[in-house]
């Protein structure tokens, strides 16, 4: 399934093992620190139900960056701001990037935990709460790639870039509220192409009313 | 219509972005982009609607702003088919967050859209709303989402029940309402609605107690049917990774019930079993396994389960800790920091691994590994561990070196024994990563070092020598050159060598030389820069061959750009400058040299005379800090008290060298800050009495030849002196310090018989009898009542010796009056400026109830205008009073004539 290709860019996803060296900016801005803390209390805020009990969303965001740090998809399960978004992009992809092969497969990043895998060009990063089973969001991650594959047939990265649409939705029908929706593949393929068909049934319909009109008009 | 919006497709727009070889480039693009789409939003362009939508999630996701786009989701949303719905939610989820107002127009959209006929719209709505819904929009459509759980569709029910938990995660209040439905999805065969299901019974245990419990009598069977029945599954491709059925259902059934087992003995025991049949028949050999072997260990751990299974539990740990997968590695780190609390023993048997995890080339790992070495740490195996993270610190890596010296110095400090040993690990700390050391531990280190005067020329000498290779280290450097400051005498003189030592040979100018490299090493901050001069001032005093020297250094230093040093500068220079009486302070060290040689008993009697002058004359000039009072300076250090060693360093006997006695010991004078140096030089000063420069005078007219005969020191000098050991006892005669001072002098008091003071005063007993013709006089006094309040009485009765009328003994009696014992006693006194007053220890710190018992103590005081004015004191008793602490104060006037 996991094929090699000779260019670049076309370069289907190897399950490849990648990993660390964080090296974090030691120089912090001001706003930097107002940021953790706002992150801290947006966590301690949701954390902490009625009873004072933890309450951890299990993935709080889905992030798929390319080698270049270039943004595949995010998807956001708890509350952050587009500011917080984009500072939050950019710190985790400069601890991910730079760390070296062999290392582990988990960064401890403001009290949470990053899970993150690399498959081609492209790294898989899932945030989740420190009490996680970070095995098992590797398998989650592993899961997603399996899907996507079966979908595009040999995914690459391409595929996502032009179809990121496509993969959003793919991702909808796997995770929902940062919980996992679905173990089966098979169930999840389904569900996605009976959406699919349903849109080219519509646009069908569209351009042969619109083929009407043109004809009545005409 | 418009020219724009037919023109690129997604696709073109893709490829035209990615085309674009700069930065500005592609702004150009996607701000031409964004004109067009802004124009068809404009124009309300129904047409391309899902397209535009489209490229602004794109350029959303480069990181551009797109909040003009955010009505068209709603649009989209609003309208009929179901590919306009689809993209317009995806855009809903992406482009807004819960915390924008324009979610509560949709509310409307999604209510309809639960309704729905069809199941694909649907689950969109269903998908949209557990991703983003807001605390208002959970109120408002709970009844939806909670009747769609009682639907046919496993795809509808599975994504209502994730949705269910945003509900509850946003207003807990609901959880009831979802309690009955949760349990019956468990009933469920769907793996995807039993894995949603799982998971809302676990929120709902977290929201909620009265869930817990309903969940804990209802589904404990079901969950452990569902995991056996999932576990001895036979092979089904549909769900099988890697040989296993549905791990992810495994994990979270096997996290519900640690859920329910938490603190319930009955639904533990009935987990035992297919808990003990996980853990061992679960191959370990893919990672698959191992998520499930890790999830079941955390189970274990967490409910009441056998003592078996635990020690199956730890040993799966084990296995995972020599794994060679890092992430195995990692999570068998984590996961036995939980392990600590449970068995403690046995995580110590993995200590040699875990400690190798600490050198670990990988950032996380080690992490975790030091973290977990921090939680190993106790008094047993302190030295060896200490010693190994240490031996590691001079091979780690830049960046782990902070957290790393943070953790050895809060080890090391939080289990020293002894005080040679922290001592030493500290200066190894230092030398090694001088540069991570954060203040408040070299703080720290400095007032151990002034605590332990028999550690001191050790300390100094060590320091000195490890000065000598680690110059870059930043704190190393500042310790190193306060204690050269304050005891460069002993680094030259090789005072209190320990057996250990190898011997050196220091010269003054070596001293001198060292320091003075500190001050003008470029690297050195402003901080080192300024301790730097304080030293040179210091030494400058105490070895006089390099004061010309010295002289020299500090001058440079007038004109230094950074304000602080060249202020410091210029002051040090003027004292060094004028004042002619530090020649005489250096002179006196010469006495104090042959002081400690073992001379006739008068001979060094009389020295400690003059030393106590020479002490007076110096505390107010190169003093000495003033020794910090340990317990005191560690209580504020939150979280790092040690209560071993500051016992240990009460009890400590003072004593090595006289000259130490002396400024430790007795004298504790209040912090003479730079003010008081200053006064001193000039002759107007205000603030002080010029008692001192009296005093100094008068040592000046004394000169040596007195210091030779023995003990025929005129009264003014000892008065003065008396005046000055006074300070150490009487509190209310030096306001700002007597917090500090009091306790500690009372503390010293109690643990021993006064060993510092009380040769003084014998001393000084002894010289009126020289001065002045004894008389023949034995009045007897009558024992008055000093002070009664409603629990407390104290009785003083008086003594008085023929031949010394000045000298009166006074031994005072405390009687409890209230029905309750006083408890942690103490009693103090303070007496004018003429008399002199001294407290033996008390009997004892506790008064029973009821007069049932007593406290004595006596106190001698001299009165120095004896016959001119009558005696007068203030006393305070502290004492604790049912759990209480109280405080009682009164003047004593009564006293009777002729005292």
């Amino acid at each position: 399934m996991w094929k090699i290709s000779s260019s670049s860019s076309r370069s289907q996803f190897r399950i490849r093992r990648s990993p660390p060296t964080a090296t974090l900016g030691s120089l912090r801005c001001v706003e930097d620190i107002v940021f953790e803390k706002n992150c801290e209390q947006e966590r301690r805020r949701k954390s902490v139900g009625r009873f004072g009990f933890y309450f951890p969303t299990m993935i709080n965001f889905v992030l798929l960056i390319s080698r270049q740090g270039k943004v595949r998809l995010t998807k956001w399960y708890s509350t952050y701001s587009q500011k917080e978004r984009t500072k939050v992009i950019r710190e985790l992809s400069g601890v991910i990037l730079s760390r070296g092969p062999k290392l582990c497969n988990f960064v401890e990043w403001r009290g949470y935990k990053v899970v993150y895998r690399r498959y081609a060009s492209l790294y898989f990063c899932m945030c989740i709460d420190p009490d996680d089973n970070e095995l098992e969001i590797l398998e989650i991650i592993h899961h997603f790639v399996e899907i996507l594959d079966r979908y595009f047939g040999s995914v690459c990265e391409l595929d996502l870039i032009f179809n990121f649409h496509k993969a959003y939705y793919i991702l909808d029908e796997i995770l929902l509220a940062g919980e996992l929706q679905e173990s089966s593949k098979k169930t999840v393929a389904r569900l996605i192409a009976a959406q699919d068909s349903l849109v080219e049934t519509a646009k069908e319909q569209a351009s042969s009313i619109s083929n009407i009109i043109a004809q009545a008009t005409k | 219509m418009n020219p724009f919006s037919s023109g690129t497709r997604l696709r073109d727009m893709i490829r035209a972005i990615r085309a674009c070889k700069t930065a500005a480039e592609e702004r150009a693009v996607v701000r031409k982009e964004c004109a067009a789409i802004r124009a068809a939003i404009s124009e309300n362009d129904q047409d391309y609607r899902h397209r535009n939508l489209a490229k602004l999630m794109f350029i959303h996701m480069l990181g551009y702003p797109t909040h003009f786009g955010q009505m068209e989701c709603l649009k989209l949303i609003a309208s009929a088919g179901f590919p306009e719905k689809r993209i317009g939610y995806l855009g809903l989820m992406l482009l807004l967050d819960e915390r924008q107002e324009v979610l509560m127009l949709v509310t409307n959209s999604l209510k309809q859209d639960l309704n729905h006929s069809n199941q694909y719209i649907v689950g969109l709505a269903l998908c949209a709303l557990g991703n983003i819904c807001s605390a208002e929009m959970a109120r408002d459509l709970a009844p939806e989402v909670e009747r769609l759980l009682h639907g046919r569709d496993p795809n509808i029910k599975k994504k209502a029940a994730l949705c269910s938990i945003r509900i509850i995660r946003k207003v807990p209040d609901l959880a009831e309402n979802f309690m009955g439905p949760a349990a019956s999805l468990l009933k469920e065969k769907h793996h995807g609605v039993l894995i949603a299901g799982v998971q809302l019974c676990t929120d709902l245990c977290k929201a909620n107690t009265d869930a817990l419990e309903y969940l804990r009598k209802n589904c404990t069977e079901g969950l452990v049917r569902i995991l056996k029945d999932v576990s001895n599954s036979p092979y089904a491709p549909e769900y099988d990774i890697a040989g296993i059925t549905d791990p992810f259902l495994h994990i979270r059934v096997l996290r519900l019930m640690r859920m329910l087992g938490q603190e319930d003995a009955d639904s533990s025991e009935y987990m035992n079993d297919i808990l003990a049949q996980v853990a061992t028949k679960t191959e370990s050999n893919k990672n698959v396994g191992n998520a499930i072997l890790y999830e079941c260990v955390e189970t274990i751990m967490g409910i009441e389960a056998t003592s078996g299974l635990r020690v199956l539990a730890i040993n799966i740990l084990g296995r995972f800790l020599s794994n060679r997968d890092n992430n195995i590695r990692y999570v068998a780190l984590n996961m036995l920091m939980k392990a600590i609390t449970v068995d403690a023993q046995a995580v110590q048997r993995h200590r040699t691994t875990i400690l190798e995890c600490v050198k670990d080339s990988d950032a996380s790992i080690r992490k975790r590994a030091l973290e977990l070495v921090f939680l190993l740490v106790n008094d047993g195996n302190v030295k060896p561990l200490a010693k190994e993270l240490i031996d590691y610190l001079e091979v780690s890596d830049q960046e782990f070196k902070g957290d790393l010296t943070a953790k050895i110095c809060s080890i090391v400090e939080k289990f020293s024994q002894e005080k040679l040993w922290y001592i030493d690990q500290m200066f190894k700390v230092l030398s090694l990563a001088g540069n991570y050391v954060k203040d408040d531990v070299w703080h720290a280190l400095i007032v151990v070092i002034s605590n332990a005067p028999d550690l001191q020329g050790y300390s100094v000498r060590s320091l000195y020598r490890a000065l000598q290779t680690s110059y870059e280290q930043e704190s190393l450097v500042r310790v190193a050159v306060w204690c050269i400051g304050e005891y460069g005498e002993m680094l030259v003189n090789n005072v209190g060598v320990l057996e250990v030592e190898e011997p050196m040979t220091v010269t003054e100018s070596d001293a001198v030389d060292a320091v003075e490299l500190a001050l003008k090493r470029h690297s050195s901050d402003m901080t080192t820069r300024a301790m730097s001069l304080i030293a040179l001032l210091k030494l400058s005093s105490r070895f006089t061959p390099t004061s010309e020297r010295i002289k020299e250094i500090v001058t440079q230093h007038k004109g230094s750009v950074a304000l602080e040093l060249q202020q410091r500068s210029i002051e040090f220079n003027s004292i060094i400058q004028r004042h002619q009486n530090i020649k005489w302070v250096t002179d006196l060290l010469v006495v104090n040299n042959i002081a400690r040689h073992p001379l006739k008993i008068l001979v060094v009697e009389s020295m400690h005379l003059l030393l106590g002058c020479w002490c007076m004359c110096r505390s107010s000039l190169v003093e000495r800090m003033p020794v910090l009072d340990e317990a005191a300076y560690l209580g504020k250090r939150a979280g790092s008290s040690q209560p071993t060693l500051s016992a240990e360093k009460s009890s400590k006997p003072t004593t090595s060298a006289a000259s130490l006695k002396l400024p430790n010991g007795v004298a504790k004078p209040p912090a003479a800050p730079l003010v008081d140096l200053l006064d001193l030089s000039s002759d107007d000063a205000p603030v002080l009495p010029s008692a001192p420069n009296d005093f100094l005078n008068d040592l000046l007219g004394i000169g040596l030849p007195n210091s030779s005969s023995s003990g025929a020191a005129p009264s003014t000098t000892t008065d003065l002196l008396m005046d000055l050991l006074s300070i150490g006892t009487s509190p209310a005669q030096n306001g700002p310090s007597d917090s500090n001072v009091v306790p500690s002098s009372a503390k010293a008091a109690e643990s021993k018989p006064a060993p510092v003071t009380a040769p003084v005063m014998d001393l000084l007993d002894g010289l009126p009898s020289n001065a002045s013709p004894p008389r023949d006089e034995n009045l007897v006094y009558p024992t008055i009542t000093a002070f009664e309040s409603s629990t407390l009485k104290i009785a003083f009765s008086f003594e008085k010796q023929p031949e010394k009328p000045q000298v009166t003994l006074i031994s005072a009696t405390f009687t409890n009056l209230s029905s309750s014992t006083l408890t942690n006693f103490i009693f103090q006194a303070a007496v004018p400026k003429f008399v002199q007053l001294h407290l033996d220890p008390a009997s004892s710190s506790t008064l029973p109830a009821n007069g049932n018992g007593t406290i004595t103590q006596s106190l001698r005081v001299t009165n120095t205008q004896h016959g001119q004015k009558p005696l007068a004191m203030r006393v305070r008793m502290a004492y604790k009073f049912n759990d209480e602490d109280k405080l009682e104060q009164g003047q004593i006037s009564n006293f009777p004539p002729g005292l």
